[in-house]
């Protein structure tokens, strides 16, 4: 079906941009940081403030960003921040926070080469930070992986969606390519922020004023003096987390109907494992992709409905191998599993993807 | 049609609004595209680059090793991308910024006069444009209309007076591109 929506070309950071405005986002507070910084850039250009109402700050910092969030989105109100990986380590206590005492708000990683300050050049290596913790305890936070600059725009008001529907942190980890890259895009459409009255109805947890004792006063505060109770809500949380690792699984298949050797990646790396795809196609090999979307919870159903015919599994990411775990967790032994990855703000092209699955391919161990 | 083009040179060359101009155009056409730029300390000094592909189909990766276009405007840039153009390519430099001339017998090599032209129109701002004129006379892959309207999207306001100027440049450039 054609679309009839009007077409941008836009970076995928100003489409984060675009997108927060236009899904009715409150607030947003975030720090510069190449290579994300185009999505304060933009915000700042679009003064959506005269417009929408929606608040738009430069914080001081990284950490009182993440705590801006925090007294936010206890109000019941839709925040976000955006950052790229030295900044969101910075942000790791304030998510802990968070996740402790069910704040949903939305944080975007575009991600760059590490450790420390690293490269300003893409990178997926906060894929171990983003998906088990990062923060201290045991937490878990929803996990969106941006493919292409459609996704960024779709994705915002589907992460603040799942971040209410079950009061969490959600992260959209992007990289530097997809912020930085420019592609057609068709942006959501306008919904009004919500009002006052409307939080009030759909937030009772929120606090957001207890209206002359209408309700208790809601509050927020992750310190327990009892480990028994302080158990106890753990129980509850991880209770919840089971619940989003059954309902919340997302990923899509490429040329997967037939598939025996099988790529598995994740944001702007299976674009180029597509590409790798068509190319072996060409040449005969039954290849396929699995694009994971949700990173966490981990699309481990999908990747088991089509293992009966897959023989060998190539994981391919820009990082030394942290996705890896999740699939052999989800394959469990049954298939041998392979990496390939680069480091550092290396992009790999799709003719070393190729490489690299020739290579299990014709490996005959 | 696929057109793969990497687009190489110093930053402030117009290298990168180069490519937002194929890819406005581009998408004026109903074609799908996409922009890389290589951004960052590239920007400051050094070579700054971008990907650009124009296609009728979908495009899987932004990313690319080989190339069906290369324009590189300067030695470093020549360096590192001569040998990345498909046999079958078409490569375009810039006289001026390139020391060593390309050689290679499975490309198709041609050479604009940039730098001088635009001294000699004394309007040196209009060197990316000779350029794309220069790719747009041997492969009108999108539609000079299209660039003129991709120009009123790309600059702001204030400087769309110096759109004729663009547009004259872009047929001089069409006039001044040579085979080698």
């Amino acid at each position: 079906m054609e679309d009839k929506r009007e077409c941008y070309l836009m970076k995928g950071n100003e489409a984060i941009a675009h997108a927060a405005i236009r899904c009715g986002c409150d607030g947003y507070f975030g720090y510069p940081i190449t290579p994300q910084s185009e999505v304060l850039e933009t915000l700042s250009a679009l003064k959506p403030w005269e417009t929408t109402g929606m608040v738009v700050l430069q914080a001081e910092s990284e950490v009182a960003a993440i705590n801006m969030l925090y007294g936010g989105g206890a109000t019941g109100k839709r925040v976000m921040t955006s950052s790229s990986s030295p900044g969101v380590a910075l942000m790791q206590e304030g998510i802990s926070y968070m996740a402790a005492v069910e704040i949903p708000a939305v944080i975007v990683n575009v991600q760059r080469g590490g450790p420390g300050l690293g490269t300003i050049q893409p990178g997926q290596a906060d894929y171990l930070q983003a998906t088990v913790g990062g923060g201290n305890g045991d937490y878990n936070t929803l996990v969106l992986a941006p493919a292409s600059v459609q996704d960024m725009a779709d994705f915002v008001d589907l992460a603040f969606q799942l971040a209410f529907k079950y009061r969490n942190p959600t992260i959209i980890l992007s990289d530097g390519v997809i912020g930085q890259m420019m592609e057609q895009v068709f942006l959501p459409p306008v919904k009004p922020r919500r009002t006052e009255e409307q939080i009030w109805e759909e937030c009772p947890w929120a606090a957001n004023g207890h209206r002359l004792k209408q309700r208790k006063p809601n509050i927020f505060s992750s310190l327990e003096m009892e480990a028994v109770s302080m158990e106890q809500r753990n129980i509850k949380l991880q209770e919840k987390y089971e619940l989003m690792r059954q309902t919340e699984q997302r990923s899509s298949t490429f040329m997967c109907d037939d598939v025996e050797y099988l790529f598995v990646a994740f944001g702007s790396v299976s674009r180029c494992a597509e590409e790798a795809v068509t190319i072996l196609r060409q040449e005969g090999h039954k290849v396929g992709l699995l694009r994971a979307i949700t990173l966490w919870p981990y699309p481990e159903k999908e990747l088991n409905r089509i293992l009966p015919t897959i023989k060998k599994i190539l994981v391919c990411e820009m990082n030394s191998g942290q996705m890896i775990n999740d699939v052999k967790l989800a394959v469990n032994c049954q298939r041998p599993v392979y990496h390939f990855g680069r480091m550092g703000g290396v992009v790999p092209s799709p003719d070393e993807l190729v490489d690299a699955m020739k290579g299990i391919i014709f490996d005959k161990n | 049609m696929k057109e793969e083009i990497i687009i190489s040179g110093f930053g402030g060359q117009g290298v990168l609004s180069m490519g937002k101009l194929i890819a406005y155009a581009g998408i004026a056409d109903g074609k799908n595209v996409t922009w890389l730029p290589a951004y960052g300390a590239e920007q400051r000094g050094g070579t700054a680059n971008v990907t650009v592909i124009v296609s009728d189909q979908k495009i899987y990766s932004p990313i690319l090793n080989t190339c069906t276009t290369a324009i590189l405007l300067n030695q470093p840039s020549m360096d590192r991308f001569l040998s990345r153009v498909k046999p079958g390519g078409t490569l375009i430099y810039d006289t001026y910024g390139i020391s060593t001339p390309p050689k290679r017998d499975d490309v198709n090599i041609f050479e604009v006069n940039a730098m001088d032209t635009a001294a000699e129109m004394k309007n040196m701002r209009v060197f990316n444009m000779l350029i794309l004129g220069g790719l747009l006379k041997i492969n009108p892959f999108v539609k000079l209309e299209n660039v003129e309207k991709a120009l009123y999207k790309t600059l702001p306001a204030r400087h769309h007076d110096s759109i004729p100027d663009n547009m004259e440049a872009l047929r001089k450039g069409m006039e001044i591109i040579k085979e080698v």
